[in-house]
């Protein structure tokens, strides 16, 4: 044995007898402690709180843009806990553990306290005077404000804040979003967003939409979703079929898993389309003479989908109608994303689901509070300015484009460029740390705010199309630190810098708010009668204000002249798979990644925790020699990351995965350098009609760099013994599995 | 020889720093007659005066007048400051007194008061107030003088509150032990729950 040995059983001994010397010298005494705590009673206290008994404070989630209403559990002035609220037409009552893990949002150690001028801790004067200065003699088209998604009223303040510096420079940037989608849907269906109804259709079939995941508004369709499985709905039990090349949880979940070659998916669509024609679907001319050389053999050589499973879906989705055809993620990221997107909405026309399955959604009749989406393109706008040094004053608030801009675009390198950069920030985030002034936030549960959310569901009944919804975000405690300020407020006394009278009689944001809900109060569903602060209390205590919203209609006819398919692009020799970022339904696009229980829950498919893996086919890893474990460098030509190969069935042989969110190289102790930043390796391949950055199209190669670790992942050995169990019988083994062949 | 020497050392260290520990944080032992310390209060708070029996210049009032919350809640509750002052802002008579002046002085600095705890069990114990006055005084109605002095003695002859009984564990068990008709108007026992879980969750 080596000198320095000091082996395990010699430490448990020690162990034993610390035990006893603790029982020892601590036995014979009470551990009762008459005096050594101050139990600090209350000064006033409102009759309905009680001591150790929860009251529930309606607010809403702000975890990501979906907008659940939720309930927070508050006990002795803090909050403990965020439920759903069970009025809520959004997610009736239910949450996502994403949602759930907001209060470590809230209560995070590495929340930032003071503003922070060039790293320097000063004050809120001091702060908001420096940017008065900065922007004195600077131009309105000389500032530009990045914001991530926005409505309510805080939005309404925004904009008369770029109003009042005379800039048109807003732009609104979320590193996922459904800006593909968008677009192609106002093409198809006449609206951006329409009301999908996964609960009313018998069979759904999802071009790689994570519904239950990541897309749009999860909680929503999961409950939809809960619905359509059920045996005893009068449509009966629903089937779905899933069409993606790496496995989401949806696809998990799916009856039918279809692992379909990358960029080919609006290519199926038409190939489901033609072969609906040949069984006796009449098609609109248009529509015919499209589809007309998409027979189910040529697309399933394109496709790598056999033409039998071809018709078999066709067949499926002939018989049981009313069905419902989705666009996902996967379908969008690449050059050809918004031809694909449309292609499958034609399917959707084709059956006849238009106005049945998915349904026009109301609007809110107030644009001033309407939801801004971000998308991808007006990041590249706002890089081309910086870059060509248009702007001197650059605001960033929820946004972190430094780290979810891909490497080659420079981002950061043109971003200090601009004299002055003002982040509003939770966290020391990577662009906070490229900013000169940071200036801390308000935690969610801490602030005011009101959110109109993107995708409006509606409750069932008869107005469901006139129904839109604004949701209220209140302090569900006070702040834990004095030095935080809520956006509202950081933008209000800004706005006083520029038109102190306008704003004079606005003490604070939640002054301005009041103000601006109490003014609107018969719309707002009150009556002129009411008594202002009643009717304030009894809105805020709902946290859900149902609108008479601005009816939309959804277009029942499209056409095909639009659609012109172009191939999906080619691989490269050099770099021979095709990689897919994928977005988890815990990580997202990483701006949660500082809160350990999000780390810490196992994805889903893999259960791998606290890092990124690289997801390979087992046949793929095969050929290349890799096992599970591998530190591998997956390398594009834009640059190169590492992590740990993990062999999964559930992806094309043709595609590695590495999911999103992780790499962060700031932000706190829970993010920093856990797991590699795939956004930066993305190659700058935009989407052809909107310029949003491709995500898919990044091809690469992989090569194992000798390292190899041990993958902290929940699942057993293969074939799994766990904790001594007996061996589960196994009819094909793990890494022999085609998931694209079973069903 | 030289590892077992470290062992050693290791142990003495352990010890040592366990004892050191034990020491500093161990609260005063009981005393013989059962008396936890003396406590000075931010108030000398009289409980005599307020609980204490008319013919003692007491104004008989209930415990749970201040102490609201023991019926509906884990705690006992210390009242609000507002409680105090709902009271004493119309009774001129004591206004001047030191102990009434001070309670104004936070009342109008809008503070609270820093009540040292008394009855202060270790973090591992969840103690009920509720199901307490529920069973004895709500379900056997018990005089709420005798129900809460099972717990915290004869508070109504004390000024400031001082610890009466042991409030250890084998004290909680030798009176859940003991057979308690299950309400006023039944001749039925039932004991008190003896399962650990009851208070270590």
């Amino acid at each position: 044995m080596k000198e320095n040995d000091f082996n395990r059983r010699d430490f448990l001994k020690v162990l034993g007898w610390g035990g006893t010397a603790v029982a020892l010298s601590g036995c014979g005494n009470t551990s009762i402690q008459d005096g050594q705590e101050i139990v600090t009673s209350y000064v006033t206290l409102p009759s309905y709180v009680i001591p150790s008994i929860a009251n529930y404070f309606n607010s809403t989630c702000a975890q990501c843009d979906a907008g659940c209403n939720i309930m927070g559990r508050v006990r002795e002035g803090r909050v403990l806990k965020a439920e759903g609220n069970p009025n809520s037409p959004i997610n009736r009552g239910k949450m996502c553990g994403l949602g759930q893990s907001g209060v470590q949002a809230h209560y995070n150690p590495d929340r930032i306290r003071q503003p922070l001028l060039k790293g320097q801790a000063v004050t809120w004067e001091a702060a908001l005077g420096a940017i008065n200065d900065k922007l004195n003699g600077v131009k309105g088209e000389q500032v530009a404000f990045l914001t991530g998604g926005m409505s309510g009223h805080v939005q309404a303040l925004f904009g008369n804040y770029m109003d009042a510096l005379g800039s048109k420079n807003h732009f609104s940037y979320e590193a996922i979003s459904p800006a593909v989608l968008r677009v192609a849907n106002k093409k198809a269906y006449g609206m951006a967003m329409p009301r999908y109804r996964i609960d009313k259709a018998r069979v759904v079939v999802s071009f790689g939409a994570d519904f239950l995941g990541a897309w749009v508004s999860p909680v929503n369709f999961a409950q939809q979703y809960a619905q359509f499985r059920k045996g005893t709905r009068p449509e009966g039990r629903g089937v779905l079929v899933q069409v993606e090349p790496k496995m989401t949880l949806t696809g998990a979940n799916a009856d039918s898993w279809i692992g379909i070659r990358p960029g080919t998916e609006g290519m199926l669509a038409l190939g489901v389309i033609n072969a609906l024609g040949s069984a006796g679907i009449k098609l609109p001319a248009d529509i015919a003479a499209a589809v007309k050389d998409y027979t189910p053999e040529r697309v399933g050589v394109n496709t790598g989908v056999p033409f039998e499973r071809i018709n078999k879906l066709a067949t499926l989705l002939k018989e049981r109608s009313p069905s419902l055809v989705l666009a996902g993620d996967a379908a969008e990221g690449y050059v050809n994303g918004s031809q694909n997107a449309l292609a499958i909405a034609m399917l959707n026309h084709v059956l006849g689901n238009v106005g049945k399955t998915v349904e026009a959604a109301a609007s809110v009749p107030f644009p001033q509070i309407a939801p801004t989406v971000g998308s991808r393109s007006s990041l590249n706008k706002l890089n081309d300015g910086l870059a060509a040094g248009k702007y001197k004053v650059v605001f960033s608030y929820g946004a972190n484009p430094v780290f979810s801009a891909p490497a080659a675009m420079k981002f950061k390198d043109n971003f200090v460029k601009a004299d002055f950069k003002v982040a509003f920030a939770q966290y020391l985030d990577e662009t906070a740390q490229a900013a000169d002034l940071v200036l801390p936030l308000d935690s969610a549960m801490e602030d005011w705010g009101t959110v109109v959310p993107e995708y409006m569901a509606a409750p069932e009944g008869s107005d469901a199309d006139t129904y839109a919804q604004m949701s209220f975000r209140q302090p569900l405690m006070q702040k834990l630190y004095p030095d935080t300020r809520g956006v509202g407020d950081i933008l209000l006394a800004l706005l006083k810098q520029r038109k102190a009278d306008e704003y004079k009689d606005f003490e604070d944001f939640y002054s301005y708010l009041h103000n601006a809900v109490l003014k609107n109060k018969v719309a707002l569903g009150g009556k002129t009668t009411d008594d202002d602060d009643i009717f304030w209390d009894e809105t805020l205590s709902k946290g859900i204000v149902p609108l008479k919203g601005v009816a939309g209609s959804v277009s029942a006819k499209m056409s095909a002249a639009d659609l012109k398919l172009s191939p999906a692009t080619g691989t490269d020799t050099n770099y021979p798979l095709r990689l897919i970022p994928a977005v988890s339904a815990s990580m997202r696009d990483g701006r949660n990644a500082n809160e350990p229980w999000l780390q810490e829950s196992p994805d889903p498919l893999t259960t791998v925790v606290w890092d990124s893996w690289v997801e390979i086919h087992p046949k793929t890893a095969a050929k290349l020699g890799i096992a599970e474990g591998d530190i591998v460098e997956v390398a594009s030509k834009s640059g190169s990351i590492k992590s740990q190969a993990y062999l999964f069935p559930g992806i094309h042989p043709d595609a590695v995965s590495v999911p999103v969110g992780y790499g962060h190289e700031g932000m706190g102790r829970y993010a920093k350098g856990v797991g590699a930043n795939v956004f930066s390796i993305l190659d700058p391949v935009f989407e052809q009609e909107t310029g949003e950055l491709a995500l898919n199209e990044t091809n690469v190669k992989i090569s194992k760099t000798g390292q190899r670790v041990i993958i902290v992942k929940e699942e057993g050995p293969l074939g799994g013994s766990q904790d001594g169990r007996p061996k589960i019988a196994v009819q094909v083994q793990a890494d022999k599995v085609d998931l694209s062949k079973e069903v | 020889m030289q590892h077992i020497l470290r062992l050693f050392i290791l142990l003495v260290g352990l010890f040592a720093g366990v004892g050191s520990y034990a020491a500093d944080a161990a609260p005063k032992l009981t005393t013989p007659d059962d008396l936890g310390p003396q406590i000075e209060q931010p108030i000398e708070f009289p409980h005599f005066r307020h609980a204490g029996d008319a013919k003692d210049g007491g104004m008989q009032i209930n415990c749970m007048y201040c102490h609201t919350y023991a019926r509906r809640s884990m705690v006992a509750g210390i009242p609000p400051v507002q409680k105090c002052i709902g009271c004493h802002q119309s009774i001129e008579s004591v206004r001047d007194k030191p102990r009434i002046k001070k309670l104004f002085e936070y009342w109008e600095a809008k503070k609270p008061i820093p009540w040292k705890k008394v009855h202060d069990l270790p973090d591992f114990v969840r103690f009920n107030h509720e199901r307490h006055i529920q069973r004895f005084y709500f379900q056997q109605d018990r005089p709420y003088q005798e129900v809460c002095g099972y717990c915290h003695g004869d508070v109504k002859k004390m000024t400031v509150a001082r610890r009466q009984k042991p409030l250890t564990m084998g004290w909680c068990a030798s009176c859940h032990m003991k057979d308690h008709p299950i309400s006023a108007h039944s001749t039925k026992t039932g004991h008190g729950p003896n399962d650990c879980f009851t208070c270590h969750k």
